[in-house]
């Protein structure tokens, strides 16, 4: 009875569609990078659906002003946030993001332009 | 659009996986189903289900089959007693991912089979905490992906001969997947990034001084979308704890991510 009903629940796993929180499933730069080169943007891409309205961005420099060329761009399961020219410093990405069945989730990270 | 979620496992950046051998301090709809464990000449399969009432407070009812062999004896088997344990989250700290809920675990005597449970039943009433230790300094960094997880509660037998015991446990764990994201990008894929080495400990202390007893279990969670799995050892702490080494392994369903809009969400209250 007991595998059976697991067994249903596997296969339910499996039938419907993705939903879920949306966990951070790539990002670039990624954390703790050291760079050679300024990164023109950060691009965030989730295991998830975003819903715009509640997903955002924010990327600081070491004195915690915002570095952001524009708005950022939500869409699908990405986040791309467009920046102003870099000096080499390190760099703080906060994000949070809601999934399309409404659960959040959010995370930050560092990364670094190298001299 | 209704507000978002917070579900199952979740404080601040922090995820939590559910553990095994101990309560983990969420409210959330999640089902256990099998967890099986084959201990000290036992073979045990249970099953739980979580159903959040409103958001922060959730209801969990579980049972299980007994199979036991003891050297010399005939084999005993039978349902064990029902357990309905309310839980209420009571403060949630997202900046220092913290979490604290109390609970009361009722273990309903007679429930079960008469070869293997207890007639009377057991209240043991709960304070169980979740901590990530994200907010250390970037010069511990790779400290930052540890947790940990804590329950003590105070079991109180209704009737019998059974002394009252404090029964407290908790579980070290060290998420790759907050250590990819959070920390530093070690290049893992999917699959390895969702691993939670983790090691378990459960003991229990009877207040006769009759001696505590225990086991710690070193083991492995694989966390999905919708579905986790995980599996440790089982380490006596003595021998009144039983004798060799088991093994526990747990399929386990989050509910609130299988079905959203439906079984997943609060009877009451909407979302939080």
């Amino acid at each position: 009875m007991i595998s059976r009903t697991a067994l249903a629940l596997g296969i339910a796993c499996l039938a419907t569609p993705a939903l879920g929180h949306a966990f951070l499933q790539h990002a670039d730069p990624g954390a703790g990078a050291n760079l050679k080169s300024p990164p023109a943007r950060v691009v965030l891409v989730f295991t998830e659906k975003l819903e715009p309205v509640f997903s955002g961005i924010t990327v600081s420099d070491a004195a915690g002003h915002n570095i952001e060329a524009g708005t950022a761009v939500i869409g699908g399961n990405s986040i791309v946030a467009p920046l102003l020219p870099l000096r080499p410093g390190r760099y703080r990405v906060v994000w949070h993001a809601v999934s399309v069945d409404t659960h959040r989730t959010e995370g930050a990270y560092s990364f670094t332009v190298e001299r | 659009m209704p507000a978002p979620a917070l579900a199952h496992g979740v404080v601040g950046q922090r995820f939590f996986p559910a553990t095994i051998a101990t309560d983990d301090p969420f409210a959330a709809d999640e089902l256990a189903l099998p967890t099986v464990t084959w201990f000290d000449h036992q073979k045990d399969v249970d099953f739980d289900y979580s159903k959040t009432i409103f958001p922060g407070f959730a209801i969990e009812v579980g049972m299980g089959h007994v199979n036991a062999t003891l050297p010399g004896e005939a084999r005993q088997r039978g349902l064990d007693n029902l357990e309905i344990s309310p839980s209420l989250e009571l403060y949630r700290d997202p900046a220092n991912e913290f979490i604290l809920t109390g609970g009361l675990e009722w273990e309903i005597g007679g429930t079960g089979s008469k070869r293997v449970a207890e007639r009377s039943s057991t209240y043991t009433p709960t304070i169980k905490f979740g901590k990530g230790l994200g907010d250390l300094p970037d010069s511990l960094e790779y400290l930052r992906p540890l947790a940990v997880t804590g329950t003590v509660g105070y079991a109180i037998p209704g009737g019998g001969e059974e002394s009252n015991s404090i029964e407290w446990g908790g579980a070290i764990e060290y998420s790759l997947l907050y250590l990819q994201n959070n920390v530093r990008d070690e290049g893992f894929g999917n699959v390895v990034s969702h691993l939670t080495p983790v090691v378990e400990f459960s003991f229990s202390s009877p207040t006769d001084g009759s001696g505590t007893t225990g086991t710690i279990n070193p083991g492995l969670f694989w966390s999905g979308q919708r579905v986790q799995l995980g599996a440790e050892a089982v380490l006596p702490v003595n021998r009144q704890s039983g004798h060799g080494v088991g093994f526990i392994a747990q399929l386990h369903f989050y509910i609130d991510d299988l079905f959203p809009h439906s079984l997943g969400k609060p009877l009451f209250g909407g979302r939080r």
